[in-house]
């Protein structure tokens, strides 16, 4: 079972890697997309990861191929997030807020609008880290364990963040809504 | 299981993660708790919604030649695929410039300037060379030419036009180096190479070869000459509001 995706060799084999990973570009431009909000940024990133996954290939034991390379491409990403903003100041959240806003009197409000534009606003509005998960999980189909293993985080733990995210979601799409609505 | 408990598992519950236990402990609270049963519809809504209407970025076509490419410059000069394969494939890529070469002579009344620059567009798709210097920018990429070219390419952004520009290129054209202008129109790009015409002017035709437009040009003193796989119409007005904003 020892490096099954080798030829015993241990060199870079470009043909099988491109085989493992290249039907992920999808996933991992969309991620990358997500996180750093310009497509140059993410073209480069996924590049960067793709380069850097392929120098790791000899330590990749088979399994899952797209949760090792969500791991090196988020990686790289945070990298260049902490780099365009080390000068600002970090988003802050007020949790309560979002709690309060995933009660049942904002459905109707939710209802009322939520199409892509609103939802893509809503979306970048919040932090990385749920952002991400949201990503991972609704729209590339990552299974909480996949996420667990990308991330490094107990499923636990990716079973909260999720639901905070999504509640969170919601509070944005409704606040969206309420903005729109008043005068 | 209390309330918090299960509200705290619904989104899991919905996704499908939960062991068989505990998800009929959640179903059995559920069905007598009407609270828990409106976050669930609300909960079941919100992640219908995310998952079909959120938009899904897709990766350009090029990216992926341009990560094929930056893997092959990554691998060892003898690659154990290529001592076994690398005679066959060798041989098919000399079969295929072969053919390219034909294809591209085999087209009388186009002039071979025309010819090399719908080549140059091709290779430069292909080959993951489309850009030296990456840039939205005009001026980032204008003084990128300087110390490369004995002139200076006038850059202009035709962002707002729809036109991006997306970088800059050296390549050979006439048997000189030229600059390349890359500009994008959705997923298309359009190659636009300027060099001083040094006394011999473009005729102002338009070309169809293999599919390409070509256009070229001459306004004070330098050669423009057009290239791109775009709509007729498309190229036309990309075309025109060049001529326009360059002096």
């Amino acid at each position: 079972m020892i490096e099954q995706h080798h030829d015993g060799r241990g060199d870079l084999n470009q043909p099988e890697f491109e085989q493992v990973f290249l039907p992920h570009l999808d996933a991992a431009y969309n991620l990358a997309r997500w996180l750093l909000r310009n497509d140059q940024d993410a073209e480069d990133a996924v590049q960067d990861a793709y380069l850097r996954a392929y120098k790791a290939f000899s330590r990749f034991r088979g399994g899952d191929g797209k949760a090792w390379l969500m791991t090196i491409l988020r990686n790289v990403c945070y990298t260049m997030i902490k780099k365009s903003r080390s000068h600002e100041t970090p988003e802050h959240f007020d949790e309560e807020i979002h709690q309060a806003a995933g009660q049942t009197d904002v459905r109707e409000a939710f209802r009322q609008k939520a199409n892509a534009e609103t939802l893509q606003g809503a979306l970048e509005k919040l932090p990385d880290e749920f952002r991400e998960i949201i990503v991972l999980h609704d729209l590339e189909g990552l299974a909480y364990k996949q996420i667990a293993a990308a991330i490094g985080i107990p499923i636990g733990t990716v079973m909260s963040r999720l639901a905070r995210a999504r509640g969170r979601l919601r509070a944005e799409i409704v606040a969206s809504n309420v903005k729109e609505s008043s005068p | 299981m209390n309330h918090e408990e299960v509200s705290r598992l619904l989104g899991a519950y919905l996704d499908g993660e939960l062991d068989l236990t505990t998800c009929m402990a959640v179903e059995e609270h559920v069905a007598g708790c009407e609270r828990c049963q409106r976050e669930m519809e609300a909960e079941h809504e919100l992640i219908g919604i995310v998952r079909d209407e959120t938009p899904r970025f897709e990766a350009s076509p090029f990216l992926k030649t341009r990560i094929r490419a930056a893997l092959r410059a990554e691998s060892p000069p003898v690659h154990s695929f290529w001592r076994r394969f690398g005679w066959i494939a060798g041989g098919v890529a000399a079969a295929a410039l072969l053919i390219l070469t034909v294809y591209f002579e085999w087209n009388p009344g186009i002039p071979g300037l025309v010819r090399d620059a719908v080549a140059d567009h091709v290779r430069s798709l292909q080959v993951s060379h489309l850009m030296d210097v990456a840039s939205t920018d005009q001026h980032t990429v204008k003084p990128w030419f300087a110390g490369k070219l004995d002139y200076s390419p006038t850059v202009v952004d035709l962002a707002p036009s729809g036109y991006p520009l997306v970088g800059g290129r050296l390549d050979v054209l006439d048997n000189r180096n030229v600059a390349a202008l890359i500009y994008q129109r959705r997923k298309h790009y359009i190659n636009l190479f300027i060099w001083p015409s040094g006394g011999e002017a473009l005729p102002g035709r338009a070309y169809v070869m293999n599919g390409y437009h070509v256009l070229g040009w001459t306004k004070s003193g330098m050669n423009y000459l057009a290239v791109s796989e775009l709509n007729e119409q498309e190229f036309t007005d990309f075309t025109k509001m060049i001529q326009d904003k360059t002096d």
